[in-house]
């Protein structure tokens, strides 16, 4: 709760702030006359925080003494620097058989530097120019501190040095027909955001997790359960040699539980729910937790029986919110991004997208749109949410597909073809380089229906093509491969569980074509990763896939039975 | 390919890599009345795997031999530098290693290169629940059946079409069971922050020394515990610790080549440690070789008379001897095999005897790293006399056996989660042609001068080395010296050298050694090979080589940072190292 109102008191802050926080001049040039063109109480709240954080003191003494004196002989000096350092508090436990296996408490802070050689045309941002990573001192000495970031910007450098010869060869051998810089222009940024801490009663979730594990004992049927918690607190600093000093943090706290059983005839069933939320407070109770596995654990007993699916089915399928938003974050949101192809290659960006532009991508009723200043929906927190992306660029809402048609992209400083600026979309994982992402992706449509009404219109498609059954999807695994699958059947409605499906061709153009409907239900999938993101997306109609029978190998069954439970669980 | 890297880099997760297991400290001679009830874990090991055995009997193929092994860590590792902690981890872990073979002991599924299929590994709870930990071992043994089975059918079929194999052994030795539980010495308490406060100060030693670019002091507090059972009737416990403080210093000079020193201590427990006087007297040491190397020159390619300290002599021995000598590389025909048929032969000079004794705590003094009591398939550790008096007796046994050698001599090493193999522990060169160590230097003088030469070479201080056993390849190996001086005939003071490498092969450079000095030096360390990390010694005196053959290092050209560091902004920066006159006469 308390991280909760923090975060929204500092992005109000932010929101009220406005464009007052957009500080043309570096910081380094931002003296007191500076100062008085601007409102002075947001000025005073970066300066104070920087007097008071000795972590953004030694970044911005070593940015100072790079950019000014960094310089080798027949190399240019740099023409950009940023240094972002990400402070990690991280607790992780994960129980087995209601028996705790690992339990690990962290504290790290990690730096990328970035060192840029040419200029914002052309530069050295290429293979090992594109940053160093190093470990930081967990201690505020400024000494300790700016001794790492000396060594890293030196060799950022060296190695930028070496990128931009190499770019350069490789371009001789390629015309470009499409000129495109390699580094966008951004407004120097000033944001300062309160610092997190996990707030999480974490021996308590231990005990939840060994408890939950436990259930085991009651499902004979069931080969492995095992629950794991990762609370994390991150805190990042960025600043670059253009003036911007941006700090913020975000908390992340999620739950995994993981489950596998064998079915008589060898199939391996797996399941693996989890929750992610920004705030302690969204977790679930104990008893919403015990619930959530136990639900598990029921549904693993009935896949062990389930039929398994006949050889081909091809017609209509009903994605379920959680279902469909694996589908969306996969097909659509990893097509939006920007992410400049390899140098000397002609399209726009990577993917089945990259030619896309100002085509129609969805059917004319759905719009995709991106925005990470969202902070809730339906009062879930969203943990694609942030004010400052990764590059120092102000977060901002993106709507990239407008009645079907693609018409934008996510992007970071990197351009691509008509696309010149960031849209506050460049993030990184704690030591990657940053590329654009994700934040909040939602779906939006112009016409919406009920659940109910969906899987109504998908029956009558059914009786309509003599099927007597259509598929619902509520789960999904990787590689969009069905986890809960059901049949349902048109002459009474009744769900019948099954397994061992994939789909076929389940793409981005079956999506253009063969979605019909989309529900009224949105639901919000925070989603882990290294970068953590977040899809709302209702209920999806495809009037037709094909859902076949998946081929892999079935596994032989235990060769000799599991040990007997003794009678008490503690048996010290 | 074999190497023994004392190297050890900054980061501590590498280091849980490291941690591996040096058991210690425990007396094999306790009375059988000091044996101690056997604990939870290894009670739970043992039922699961009377039932794993009497259960798979049933399967077809049986498998004939069960082994579970459990690693208990608790481990510390505080990395310090620049007077600032980077990393302070603490956690527990106990890793599982079941082992399997299937067939019999004369051909099983372990053979040639199917022998990864013998093991499957996972991660156990770390608290003693019972139907837990049963439950975990019960699905990796199901697991390992399901890998050894059919790599078994698949050794046959192989073993049915190919060539015969030269070496006919075997693959699995016959070995007594053993029982022992040990309770050995009590966990000790470590008093972290005290430690992360001394982590901290040493590591700011280096602030003083503008020249030392990258600096790390880490400390690694392992208390692992290890737990064996087989379906021989084997079940063993025993505690064992390690605890190191490395300090790694870095440089590099003008013309962009990399100076590394490395310092190791070593002891069993923390309080056991060198204290803070002799650690910031090495540091300094340190910090003063650094910048002396910085300004020495490159030495040039070379074929003379060398003296090694008795630490790089110790290293050339685990290199050039030490890994040729186990017992594996004997029958594996991919390998050069160079001792392989030389057993009752003259292999190296006749004053010279090498054992190895993993028995052994310490030697004058100084804790020994390759210590343990049993090895990792169950074996009691055992003295060996390998070379005895220059003639060539034995070789480092694991179970697998070999022609002429039958059993295991208790060396049968591997870091959890890999197959053991031979592996040298406590490896110890003596010599009955010695000088006292003080007329070394005149001796090399001597023997330059006999050849007419103008300077040999000392080597004071290495950091490591590898080599490579292969056939594929030359039957090469090298050293990695850091400390050189070239020692003239003409009584000019010595000079210090950088950039140099050991080399040569080994029948060769083993039979050039004319005499040695008379006090043991110890190198302890970590080796790797195929059977993963696992901490060592070596010990040998100085020795006097009247011919060794070194080459010059690849190094980096990345030149030394541009601006100087923060803390010492106004220091003139830039400006080429100058000669320091070396005038130091040694040793």
């Amino acid at each position: 709760m308390k991280s909760a109102s923090r975060k929204a008191s500092s992005l109000r802050a932010f929101a009220m702030g406005g464009l007052l926080l957009l500080l043309c001049a570096p910081l380094f040039a931002a003296d007191e006359h500076a100062a008085g063109t601007q409102p002075a109480p947001q000025l005073k709240d970066v300066k104070e925080a920087v007097a008071s954080d000795p972590l953004l003191q030694a970044m911005l003494a070593e940015l100072k003494r790079s950019k000014a004196q960094l310089k080798m002989e027949n190399v240019p000096a740099p023409y950009y620097i940023d240094y972002r350092v990400t402070q990690l508090e991280e607790y992780a436990a994960e129980a087995i058989f209601g028996a705790l296996r690992n339990e690990q408490r962290l504290r790290v802070r990690l730096l990328r530097a970035v060192v840029r050689v040419g200029d914002y045309k052309q530069d050295s941002y290429f293979q090992q120019g594109q940053g160093m990573s190093d470990v930081m001192p967990l201690d505020d000495d400024p000494i300790a501190l700016r001794h790492q970031l000396w060594l890293a910007t030196d060799q950022a450098y060296k190695n930028a040095d070496e990128a931009l010869t190499a770019k350069q060869a490789l371009l001789k051998q390629y015309t470009v027909e499409h000129p495109v810089d390699d580094f966008a222009r951004a407004p120097a940024l000033q944001f300062i955001g309160p610092l997190i801490r996990l707030d999480a009663a974490t021996e308590r979730w231990r005990d939840l997790l060994i408890a939950a594990s436990a259930l085991y004992r009651n499902y004979p049927q069931v080969e492995s359960l095992d629950a794991s918690l990762r609370f994390t607190a991150l805190n990042q600093y960025f600043v670059n040699s253009e003036g911007s000093v941006t700090r913020d943090g975000q908390s992340l706290y999620q739950l995994n539980l993981t489950g596998a059983a064998q079915a008589p005839d060898g199939m391996r069933l797996e399941r693996s729910p989890y929750t992610m939320v920004a705030t302690s407070s969204e977790l679930p109770t104990p008893e919403q937790f015990t619930a959530e596995a136990t639900k598990m654990l029921e549904t693993l007993v009935r896949l062990r029986l389930a039929p398994v699916v006949e050889e081909e089915y091809r017609g209509p399928v009903l994605f379920a919110p959680d279902a469909a938003s694996d589908v969306i974050a996969l097909l659509i949101g990893g097509n939006v991004v920007g992410r400049k192809p390899s140098p000397g290659a002609p399209a726009r960006t990577t993917g089945p997208f990259s030619n896309s532009y100002k085509s129609r991508v969805l059917p004319a009723f759905v719009s995709i749109v991106d925005d990470p200043t969202l902070t809730t929906f339906q009062s879930h927190s969203l943990v694609g949410s942030y004010a400052v992306d990764d590059e120092g660029v102000k977060a901002a809402p993106v709507t990239v597909i407008d009645k079907g048609e693609l018409v934008n992209y996510l992007l970071g400083r990197q351009p691509i073809r008509d696309f010149p600026a960031s849209n506050g979309h460049g993030r990184a994982g704690p030591v990657g380089p940053a590329f654009p992402n994700v934040g909040n992706l939602i779906v939006r449509a112009s016409e919406t229906a009920s659940p109910e009404e969906l899987m109504r219109r998908m029956l009558e498609m059914c009786k309509e093509q003599g099927k007597p059954y259509g598929y619902l999807v509520e789960t999904l695994g990787g590689r969009l491969a069905p986890r809960l699958l059901y049949r349902v059947w048109v002459n009474d409605g009744h769900m019948e569980l099954v397994r061992g499906a994939v789909f076929n061709q389940l793409d981005t153009r079956t999506l253009r074509n063969n979605l019909i409907a989309v529900g009224n239900d949105p639901e919000v999938s925070n989603r882990p990763g290294s970068v953590p993101s977040t899809v709302i997306s209702p209920s999806l109609l495809l009037d037709e896939l094909e859902v076949r029978r998946a081929d892999s190998a079935k596994e032989k069954l235990p060769d000799y039975p599991p040990p007997p439970l003794t009678a008490r669980r503690t048996d010290r | 390919m074999p190497a023994m890297p004392k190297t050890v880099s900054g980061i501590a997760l590498r280091l849980l890599l490291l941690a591996g297991l040096a058991l210690s400290l425990v007396s094999w001679a306790a009375p059988p009345a000091a044996e101690q009830r056997p604990s939870l874990l290894l009670s739970a090991m043992q039922q699961e795997l009377q039932r794993a055995t009497k259960e798979l009997a049933k399967a077809d193929p049986p498998p004939y031999f069960i082994s579970y092994s459990v690693y208990d860590q608790q481990l510390i590792v505080l990395v310090g530098s620049q007077g600032s902690l980077m990393n302070a981890f603490s956690g527990s872990r106990r890793d599982a290693d079941v082992r399997m073979r299937v067939g019999s002991s004369a051909l099983d599924n372990t053979h040639g290169e199917s022998r990864p299929s013998g093991l499957t590994s996972g991660a156990l709870p770390i608290v003693d629940e019972r139907d837990a930990i049963a439950r975990v071992l019960w699905q990796l043994t199901d697991r390992e059946y399901k890998r050894a089975a059919p790599a078994y059918l698949n050794v046959k079929t192989n073993a049915a079409v190919r060539t015969e194999e030269e070496d006919k052994s075997p693959d699995f030795s016959q070995e007594t069971p053993l029982t022992k539980v040990e309770m050995g010495h009590a966990s000790f308490p470590v008093d972290r922050p005290a430690w992360e406060e001394k982590v901290r100060r040493y590591s700011s030693y280096f602030r003083k020394y503008p020249e030392v670019y990258q600096s790390t002091v880490i400390l690694q507090i392992s208390q692992t515990k290890m737990y064996f059972t087989s379906s021989e009737g084997s079940a063993l416990e025993g505690p064992g610790t390690l605890v190191r403080l490395i300090v790694q210093a870095e440089t590099r000079a003008d013309d962009g080549m990399e100076l590394l020193r490395v310092e190791s201590f070593q002891a069993a427990t923390p309080d056991q440690l060198p204290g803070e006087n002799e650690i910031s007297a090495k540091i300094e040491k340190m910090a003063a070789d650094l910048k002396a190397l910085r300004a020495a020159p490159v030495a040039e390619p070379f074929d003379g008379p060398a003296l090694l300290s008795g630490r790089a002599a110790a290293v050339f021995f685990h290199e050039v001897l030490g890994h040729r000598l186990e017992g594996h590389r004997q029958r594996d025909e991919n390998e050069g095999q160079t001792f392989t048929k030389k057993v009752g032969q003259q292999v190296l000079p006749g004053f010279l005897t090498v054992v190895d004794d993993p028995t052994l705590e310490q030697l004058n003094g100084t804790p020994l790293g390759g210590h343990y009591d049993f090895d990792e398939e169950g074996v009691l550790a055992n003295r060996v006399e390998i070379i005895q008096n220059g003639v060539l007796k034995n070789f480092l046994m694991s179970r697998m056996p070999i022609q002429n050698f039958g059993k295991s001599n208790g060396h049968g090493r591997a870091q959890p989660g890999l197959m053991p193999t031979g592996r040298q522990g406590n490896l110890i060169v003596s010599s009955t042609r010695t000088v006292p160590d003080a007329q070394l230097r005149w001796k090399l003088i001597e023997e330059i001068k006999k050849q007419g030469m103008t300077y040999g070479l000392y080597f004071e201080d290495v950091q490591g080395g590898f080599t490579l056993t292969g056939r594929a390849l030359p039957q090469a190996f090298q050293v990695l010296p850091v400390i050189v001086w070239r020692v003239y005939a003409d009584g000019r003071p010595d000079e210090l050298v950088r950039g140099v490498d050991i080399v040569g092969t080994p029948l060769t450079a083993l039979n050039r050694i004319a005499l040695t000095g008379d006090t043991p030096q110890v190198f302890n360390g970590i080796c790797g090979a195929e059977s993963g990390s696992v901490p060592v010694s070596a010990a040998a005196p100085a020795m006097l080589f009247s011919e060794l053959e070194v080459q010059k290092r690849a190094h980096s050209h990345t030149r030394p940072p541009i601006l100087p560091p923060p803390g010492f902004e106004s220091l003139s920066w830039g400006a080429p190292a100058k000669a320091s006159p070396a005038s130091e006469v040694r040793p």
